[in-house]
């Protein structure tokens, strides 16, 4: 089963440079391509050329005293099994990834593909808006870095006619922080039909910070902003889990499609939002 | 374009179209032991291994896994010779009509290769992304733990 027949060239380029240079030339007929999946799972008969980011070097998870650099083509499988990764927010980011698809699609989805594609469906944007990632882009001459919500405020279609994702930066927590992830789906292959990403500082069990990102097909992801301002300065008690179960429920924005209503997402995402801070409590216990 | 691939051991050079899936290159030269079903990596049954990790050859496109090595079904072991995943899953029962059983031993062939004592919820993790609908799964977990056992105990 042919799907992508008018594709007629592939280029695996040694730079990023080389890169950009035919991505422009292309007219936007070339597709760039990380792992794959996205491209054989919904063919675009507009594509005529392939562009193979393998050479790039992108493909690596390294750490400095601030940050976990993780190169775009690194897959969620790279980064789940990375030693860096393992205790990182308590291993709760590593659980998190672990979990999307199945083990055959980890293998093959990229960190950059997933940014760069900004899937509605996606867990991985969700818990970079909560991990307050930067991404990181390059025109070929300069690597500029993006906040995520910057990032995903810019025409991104025109973006990334010019610019190619190379990777993305996690600042580094310390054991103040906890991060937790939800999601929905119908079966492990399955793409999420809500998920839920929550970072917050707990001190002396007080929330002092929390960042908070709600996806929902067939929407994006975006910041929970309310639901921050409702969390940062209180008490994190089992009382408060309960209440912004109900806060959730009645201003969390979420979509609507054949598969869920609206109201079951939102009946969805107050559970969700109450769980993880009954983690965290755990956590802090 | 031209493509070489080191298949079970074996250098292979085939003639594809850019844009082609790796399944259909398989397939289309005879390496009928990869199953083909829903094409969008849904269900598990086109898995083959591209240097030692599992993948749905049905989203991987042929072109960007050149010059790789492949292993299906027919390269872990053989009907004269079975691996002991093979064994186990007649063994335990866990072949039925056989359809989604290549990618099945292989995804639990990778498991035991990086974690030779796996419980039953890292067997159902890692199987997770391959899809049975006569077994009902419970055999596929005993014949991968008994696999285990075989293979500690130098079964190969």
């Amino acid at each position: 089963m042919l799907k992508l027949k008018n594709v007629k060239s592939c280029f695996t380029p040694n730079s990023i440079q080389e890169a950009i240079d035919m991505l422009k030339k292309s007219d936007g007929k070339a597709a760039l391509v990380g792992g794959g999946l996205d491209i054989t799972v919904f063919p675009n008969p507009i594509i005529e050329q392939f562009i193979f980011l393998n050479k790039l070097g992108l493909t690596y998870i390294r750490e400095d005293e601030e940050n976990i650099k993780i190169g775009a083509t690194s897959t969620i499988t790279d980064i789940a099994k990375a030693p860096v990764m393992q205790n990182y927010l308590k291993g709760n980011v590593k659980i998190a990834l672990a979990e999307i698809a199945s083990e055959l699609l980890r293998n093959q989805i990229t960190i950059g593909g997933s940014i760069a594609r900004h899937h509605f469906y996606s867990d991985i944007i969700p818990a970079l808006y909560a991990l307050r990632a930067t991404i990181m882009v390059s025109d070929g001459e300069l690597i500029e870095g993006f906040f995520v919500d910057d990032f995903y405020r810019n025409d991104l279609k025109t973006l990334m006619e010019t610019c190619i994702v190379v990777g993305v930066h996690l600042n580094k927590y310390d054991d103040s922080f906890q991060f937790g992830l939800k999601r929905f789906v119908r079966n492990a292959t399955d793409i999420a039909l809500l998920n839920m990403a929550i970072l917050a500082q707990i001190e002396e069990g007080v929330i002092k910070d929390v960042s908070i990102s709600v996806g929902s097909r067939p929407g994006p992801a975006y910041r929970f902003e309310q639901g921050e301002a409702f969390l940062r300065g209180e008490k994190l008690t089992e009382v408060l889990a309960k209440d912004f179960e109900s806060f959730t429920k009645s201003n969390v924005d979420v979509a609507k499609d054949m598969r869920l209503s609206k109201e079951y997402r939102q009946h969805l995402a107050g559970i969700y939002a109450k769980e993880i801070l009954l983690d965290f409590i755990g956590g802090v216990r | 374009m031209k493509v070489c691939y080191s298949i079970n051991g074996k250098k292979k050079e085939f003639e594809i179209n850019a844009g082609e899936v790796l399944l259909d290159v398989l397939r289309r030269n005879g390496y009928f032991e990869v199953k083909g079903n829903c094409y969008m990596g849904t269900c598990g049954a086109c898995t083959v291994l591209i240097d030692g990790l599992p993948y749905t050859s049905c989203t991987m496109l042929a072109a960007k896994v050149d010059g790789s090595e492949i292993t299906t079904i027919k390269g872990i072991g053989t009907l004269q010779n079975p691996h002991p995943l093979q064994k186990a899953f007649v063994e335990k029962g866990a072949v039925q009509c056989g359809f989604c059983t290549p990618g099945t031993i292989l995804v639990a062939y990778a498991l035991l290769k990086n974690n030779p004592d796996p419980t039953d919820d890292d067997i159902k993790k890692m199987l997770d992304g391959n899809l049975c609908r006569c077994t009902g799964y419970v055999q596929q977990i005993e014949a991968v733990k008994l696999a285990a056992k075989m293979l500690k105990k130098g079964d190969e």
